[in-house]
């Protein structure tokens, strides 16, 4: 039986432009009009192909800089590929600190606007509301605007919401690092629960352990280039060698 | 593809939920922020109004027929214009919470912001209601021919949606865009039978109407609301034209330069 694909990506790649602003003051602006400030070539993601299967728990690893965050905002929709193509079959969660907030409103509406966004219609959020603030431990300052929270609070509030409402695809950048050890605890007994279960997930983290304990398969990036995927004892062994 | 976006939004009526609740929370932040709430929309054109009547009625001695309601109606028209142009050429920038954690589709970010916008425009509607058969002083009043600012709505918001698109698109490329729209803006007001007489203004820009879709929209509007009349088919006819080309463009752009909002902005 051929397993359901949940991502497909095929020649992909992305290089940023970076221009490098040496124009600092507005008299040197004036005298150098026509001549634009140099930019920089910056190949963050070099020519590669995979496959993640629906269910799965994949790891990502490598040192910092090698290409991880650039490379799950492209398999997560969210920015585009310069060559080849990107089949998403699903809604996706793209999670670091928490997910997309908006400083202007309250816990409450940013509840309602994330988990929408994530796919869910309002009677389903309504019925994990309590939820959700619950975990949060935000039970006091729901209708208070989230510019007023300490940044503890909005992360652990975007990690809820995250958690509560899921998506179909989700990626989930060093979560283990969201708010004070209590809530690092209940992060850590969440994710041993049955929350991924039937989920498609790429963990991107620096713990072996942790990828050792969920991620069936596992990539190791070195340099913008997907080095190996598949056996993760194998990756985490790769990993570690590149770190000495 | 317009028909296929919307179909797959209501099949899916998540979105539809979405879009009201994005809309919702718009309208709320732009009105309940303010000390003077929902009713800054009303005193905002009445404020025109009366600075217009003052200049155009008083002072010049144009001689309209009702011509605070005259001016009424092109002033909430034109004021959503600019509210849903000018106002969300940084759109992308303030609601990148909405898209750079999920793949969600950057076209209901402007659909639910223009959303907001209608719900202020249909509460001045109904003072524009009021206010024409109650306070102005005059034979003419609201004939079943007012029906057609249904469709004449539709027009003036599809036509803000594609250049919302157009400005907010070329904002990730070009920042200097949002000085650009503010100079054509006010050039583009005093292109539009706002405040002149349609007469004066017809025979001074023979055409003009033609190749002002806002000029169109607000004579048709007149019509239908305050001559009790149908609106014109040729001038109704191009001005759909115009904002359909118009969104097509803009929806080229979004897939062209909006795709890269997340990393330019």
């Amino acid at each position: 039986m051929t397993k359901a694909l949940a991502i497909q990506a095929k020649g992909i790649s992305k290089t940023f432009h970076i221009s490098e602003d040496s124009h600092n003051t507005v008299k040197h602006r004036l005298f150098n009009l026509f001549n634009p400030p140099r930019s920089k070539k910056v190949e963050a993601i070099k020519t590669m192909d995979f496959d993640v299967y629906k269910g799965e728990c994949v790891g990502l690893l490598g040192r910092n800089g090698c290409g991880k965050s650039t490379l799950i905002r492209l398999l997560a929709g969210v920015f585009p590929s310069d060559t080849g193509q990107i089949n998403i079959y699903g809604n996706t969660l793209l999670m670091n600190l928490g997910v997309g907030m908006s400083h202007q409103l309250t816990a409450r509406e940013n509840i309602y606007v994330s988990a929408s966004v994530l796919g869910l219609k309002i009677k389903e959020i309504d019925s994990i509301f309590d939820q959700i603030v619950e975990f949060a431990e935000l039970r006091e300052f729901i209708d208070t605007k989230i510019k007023y929270f300490s940044s503890g609070m909005v992360a652990r509030l975007g990690f809820s919401i995250a958690v509560n409402a899921g998506a179909d695809i989700m990626f989930l950048d060093e979560i283990f690092a969201v708010g004070d050890m209590k809530f690092q605890e209940k992060a850590v007994k969440v994710f041993e629960s049955s929350w991924i279960e039937g989920k498609t997930v790429i963990l991107v983290s620096h713990t072996m352990e942790v990828i050792r304990k969920y991620c069936s398969r596992t990539a190791f990036m070195k340099n913008g280039s997907l080095v190996f995927f598949g056996d993760t004892e194998e990756a985490i062994q790769m990993y570690v060698e590149d770190n000495h | 593809m317009i028909v296929g976006i919307l179909t797959d939004w209501f099949r899916r009526s998540n979105k539809s939920e979405r879009l009201w609740l994005l809309a919702k929370i718009e309208f709320k932040l732009r009105y309940y922020e303010n000390k003077l709430g929902l009713l800054w929309a009303l005193i905002k054109p009445l404020m025109d109004i009366a600075i217009y009547y003052v200049v155009f009625q008083v002072i010049m001695k144009q001689n309209i027929p009702a011509f605070a309601s005259y001016l009424f109606i092109g002033l909430i028209l034109w004021n959503f214009f600019i509210e849903s142009t000018g106002g969300t050429i940084q759109i992308l920038h303030s609601k990148k919470y909405l898209y750079e954690y999920s793949n969600m589709n950057k076209l209901e970010i402007y659909v639910s912001t223009l959303l907001s916008n209608s719900i202020g425009f249909f509460f001045n509607f109904v003072m524009f209601l009021l206010f024409f058969n109650f306070l102005e002083k005059g034979d003419a009043h609201t004939t079943i021919q007012t029906i057609w600012i249904l469709p004449l709505f539709i027009n003036i918001y599809i036509l803000s949606l594609a250049i919302s698109l157009i400005l907010s698109n070329i904002y990730i490329i070009a920042k200097d865009i949002t000085q650009v729209w503010t100079v054509f803006t006010s050039f583009l007001f005093f292109l539009s039978p706002i405040f002149y007489k349609l007469d004066t203004f017809k025979e001074s820009l023979p055409n003009f109407d033609y190749l002002n879709p806002l000029a169109g929209i607000i004579i048709n509007a007149r019509k239908v609301t305050m001559e009790g009349t149908h609106p014109d088919p040729k001038l109704f006819v191009f001005d759909f034209a115009y904002a359909i080309i118009f969104l097509m463009i803009g929806l080229f752009l979004l897939n062209k330069l909006g795709s890269k909002a997340a990393e330019k902005l």
